[in-house]
């Protein structure tokens, strides 16, 4: 029982802290929102947005892992965010752009990693063979 | 009867019965009650000790007879002022009064009857009351006639003997008289038994006869005729996929000329389709899918040409819209080598087809073959919201208050918004899956996302909640007899 408890309460400031930092963040973007449009955001206001982003990422992540499931794999991917994402048209574009961008990153990457192994496969070839 | 010998090879119940009441102990519960069982116990005692000693000999066993038959003639006579009824008593009188009737020997029934007005009584009343009621009844009946049967049986006999000539009669007319003239009631009560089952009915009840089922045969031409009559009137297959509640609603009137225009091109097709569609329903169904899809679509052009003639000054919301069809997406293949231009209009066909499963594409050609109807009046509504009409009513019912019609049409524009929104989840679920069907999984997903399906609540909880059995049969696995469980998964 008290083991239990100990864990809720690990839990429940675990998540305590988390809404701080999200809270935090929240405060930075409207910050800088308020300066680009000259608009004050009331505490009350950064407060609620804090609270509905908090809110929102608990669904995402229900919702990231129900498709996972449903698409009966155990990782979350691309595929998945790009379908939580259909909603709004302008964060699909974004999505599927940030999607491409990283795929090339990937791409590159193997490509580099392909050439260095090669590198090293005629690198230890060579001294193999020299010797 | 008293005096009847019965051979060992026989040993009916009747004779265990008296063997077991002769060597078991009398255990009545009053037995220091009156001199005379006393006497009666010293007297049954003797002759069961002799019998006992000499069990399987026959001499003795005819002696015991003797012995026992006296012995029970004083038993009863004695017994008869008693009040007292053991069980021991009653297997007693059952055995002295009833007939010994065996299935093998038939001539114990054949028995001289003494007429004995309260026997008489009591058996008639023990014919029609129960085994129960048999035995206090006995107990009077004891004293006069012990052992024979009653004229109950004699009366019983008769009336089996004026059935039987009535029986004979009707055999007579039909068949060969099967020597059934014999006086005995027995041999003609078995005669009887197995006479039954020959009496034709026809002769006695005409009206029992079946009739052969008259069937009509299906009219095809009719049915084309009538297919014909409906797909050039309007746009009748988008209602009837539309709505599973109004499967045979009218044909609009007033799309009608609208429609007029381009139909001369797919009505071509929409009629073959649809003879095709007719003749495919009842062969396999997945080459018949195809033609019924081809079908669907031939109605959705009807109604997206409606639709744009009349909804071109509306707003459409194009962000919510999928970019491709909801049909399955075999189809687009299909049309968009016909008329390619109609599938930039976003669907319409929509919600009946989409939201359902698989299943409406087979069920959708039973009901293209409407009867013809005469369109009746109608008011101008857009083809494939008239389904919705349905359930805007509902709304209406359950807001309690009369509402207005520009209301109930808002309301119908969200249910429409709603549904195609609903459908487009469905879609993308399946495609998520790597499926081109949409299914149960899918509907699911969809419900928990809603909120409707929890971990606390599952699907089938609802399905057991809200639809009816014949539905619940179809979703929930249920096992049945011979290690079959239905539906397979």
């Amino acid at each position: 029982m008290e083991e239990v408890e100990a864990e809720e309460q690990q839990g429940f400031s675990h998540q305590q802290r988390l809404k701080a930092a999200v809270h935090y963040t929240v405060g930075c973007l409207c910050n800088e929102v308020a300066s680009d449009k000259e608009i004050q955001f009331s505490k009350q206001t950064v407060a609620a947005i804090s609270e509905l982003t908090f809110r929102q990422c608990e669904m995402f992540a229900k919702d990231l892992e129900m498709f996972a499931r449903h698409a009966k794999r155990n990782t979350i991917s691309t595929d998945d965010v790009k379908l939580l994402a259909r909603r709004s048209n302008s964060l699909l574009k974004y999505i599927t752009e940030k999607n491409e961008e990283i795929a090339q990153l990937n791409l590159e990457r193997k490509a580099k990693k392909k050439k260095q192994a090669e590198d090293a496969n005629q690198s230890s070839r060579e001294p193999a063979g020299g010797e | 009867m008293a005096d009847r010998y019965r051979p060992d090879s026989e040993p009916t119940t009747r004779t265990l019965l008296q063997r077991v009441l002769d060597t078991a102990d009398l255990r009545t519960p009053r037995r220091r009650r009156s001199r005379r069982t006393l006497a009666q116990r010293t007297f049954l005692e003797s002759p069961a000790s002799k019998r006992l000693s000499s069990q399987t000999k026959t001499t003795t066993r005819r002696r015991s007879h003797g012995a026992r038959s006296v012995v029970r003639l004083a038993h009863v006579q004695a017994n008869g002022d008693l009040e007292e009824q053991t069980p021991r008593t009653l297997l007693k009188n059952i055995l002295l009064t009833a007939p010994e009737s065996s299935i093998v020997m038939p001539d114990s029934v054949m028995k001289p009857v003494e007429v004995s007005k309260v026997v008489q009584s009591s058996r008639q009343e023990s014919s029609q009351g129960s085994l129960e009621l048999q035995l206090p009844e006995l107990e009077p009946s004891l004293t006069l006639a012990p052992g024979l049967p009653a004229p109950g049986k004699r009366k019983q006999r008769l009336r089996l003997s004026v059935f039987q000539q009535e029986v004979n009669q009707g055999l007579t007319r039909s068949q060969e008289p099967p020597g059934n003239a014999d006086v005995s009631s027995l041999t003609s009560s078995l005669s009887l038994t197995f006479a039954t089952p020959l009496q034709p009915q026809s002769v006695k009840r005409p009206g029992l006869a079946r009739r052969p089922l008259t069937r009509r045969a299906v009219d095809i031409g009719a049915l084309l005729q009538g297919l014909r009559d409906n797909s050039l009137a309007s746009a009748p297959p988008a209602d009837i996929v539309l709505e599973d509640t109004q499967p045979f609603s009218q044909p609009l009137v007033g799309c009608s000329p609208s429609v007029h225009h381009s139909l001369p091109h797919p009505s071509h097709i929409g009629i073959e389709d649809t003879e095709r569609a007719v003749s495919h329903r009842r062969q396999s169904i997945g080459p018949g899918q195809q033609s019924h899809k081809v079908t669907e679509a031939v109605g959705s052009q009807e109604v997206m040409e409606a639709r744009k003639s009349k909804e071109s000054s509306e707003d459409e919301d194009t962000s919510g819209r999928p970019a491709g069809p909801e049909l399955a997406s075999s189809t687009p293949d299909l049309l968009k080598t016909k008329q390619p231009h109609q599938f930039l209009e976003p669907p319409s066909l929509p919600p009946g087809v989409a939201v359902l499963s698989s299943e409406p594409l087979e069920s959708m050609p039973v009901r293209l073959p409407p009867r013809p109807r005469t369109a009746g009046p109608r008011h101008h509504q857009d083809p494939y919201k008239a389904g919705l009409s349905y359930y805007a009513k509902l709304f209406s019912f359950y807001a309690k208050m009369p509402m207005e019609k520009k209301a109930l049409e808002i309301v119908e524009k969200c249910l429409d918004k709603y549904f195609q929104h609903l459908c487009n989840d469905l879609e993308v679920f399946a495609d998520h899956a790597g499926r081109k069907t949409v299914k149960v999984e899918d509907l699911e997903l969809l419900m928990r996302r809603q909120g409707l399906v929890t971990d606390q609540i599952s699907l089938h909880v609802l399905v057991e909640r809200h639809l009816p059995l014949e539905y619940r049969q179809l979703l929930i696995p249920c096992a049945f007899t011979g290690n079959s469980v239905f539906p397979t998964q």
